[in-house]
């Protein structure tokens, strides 16, 4: 399933343009080690995490993209950064359990 | 016959923990080292002059990693963390060359290692720097992407905060901390 078409099923509000990118799986988390340790790549990372340590962990193990929850955005700086990596950063209002049933009932698993 | 789909280098050994900054009473030297214990130490101790006491943690891991061609089992317990060069002051060298790098698509990370007893850094030898770039270049799926982990030749670890590098401040902290540890 491509990126995009996640992001439309969802809603997210978009920070980053979106990338060409398949969507392999979902890991949640909002622990920088638990990403670089567990996360594999193609996956959508959905945290509330937005130091920009976050997005260099995400970017090392080559996750699609970034969702963030329960509104929060990250800073402008770590935005560019995402978009030099070519991580699209999404937000949205919900909670991460909301997201995951979202993603879930979107076809994810 | 190997598997195609099974990546020759993985991490293993993966083992959850702290990275415990300490720091000296008198000279407030800071140095820091692993620990797996369920609870970290926190009690002050001696060594020779110096009283060393606990300053702020991180949750962080160890591991290893594994040639899955050869069986060979690499540790890296040195290695206290990488450090992504976006994250690095915009008139440093290391962010300059790492910009430069993105525009081919290669991301810098530097790897920085834990301090001896004696305050002096801890040696990654690039042979392991060679097997920790080929497991996360292995990794990858976008087409073009690498990943370059270099060694501190920058000396980086003279000047970074531990917030700098990729470590998980804050989600342990039990203590009131009015800065971040440098």
């Amino acid at each position: 399933m491509k990126l995009q078409e996640i992001a439309d099923k969802l809603e997210l509000e978009r920070l980053t343009p979106v990338f060409d990118k398949d969507v392999t799986g979902v890991y949640i988390s909002d622990m920088v080690s638990d990403v670089i340790a567990n996360a594999k790549a193609g996956n959508l990372l959905v945290t509330v995490q937005v130091h920009a340590n976050a997005l260099a962990a995400a970017n090392l193990v080559d996750v699609c993209g970034i969702v963030v929850a329960q509104g929060k955005k990250p800073a402008d700086d770590v935005i560019k950064m995402a978009v030099k990596a070519e991580v699209a950063i999404f937000s949205t209002a919900l909670s991460r359990w909301q997201v995951a049933t979202k993603l879930y009932e979107a076809g994810l698993r | 016959m190997s598997d195609a789909r099974t990546p020759r280098y993985e991490l293993a050994d993966v083992q959850p923990g702290y990275v415990i900054i300490e720091r000296e009473m008198h000279s407030s030297a800071a140095r820091s080292y692993f620990c797996a214990e369920p609870v970290p130490p926190k009690e002050p101790y001696r060594e020779g002059k110096q009283v060393w006491s606990f300053w702020e943690m991180a949750q962080s891991f160890r591991f290893s990693v594994r040639d899955n061609q050869t069986g060979e089992v690499v540790k890296f317990d040195e290695l206290l963390g990488l450090l992504y060069y976006a994250c690095c002051d915009h008139e440093s060298d290391l962010y300059r060359i790492g910009e430069l790098a993105v525009g081919n698509r290669i991301f810098i990370y530097v790897a920085l290692t834990y301090e001896a007893p004696d305050g002096s850094r801890l040696n990654i030898s690039l042979d392991k720097l060679a097997i920790l770039n080929r497991a996360f270049n292995e990794r990858l799926r976008t087409a073009n992407k690498k990943i370059l982990i270099l060694p501190d030749y920058f000396g980086l670890y003279k000047e970074m905060s531990y917030g700098q590098i990729m470590l998980d401040f804050g989600l342990t902290a039990m203590e009131e901390k009015a800065e971040s540890p440098q």
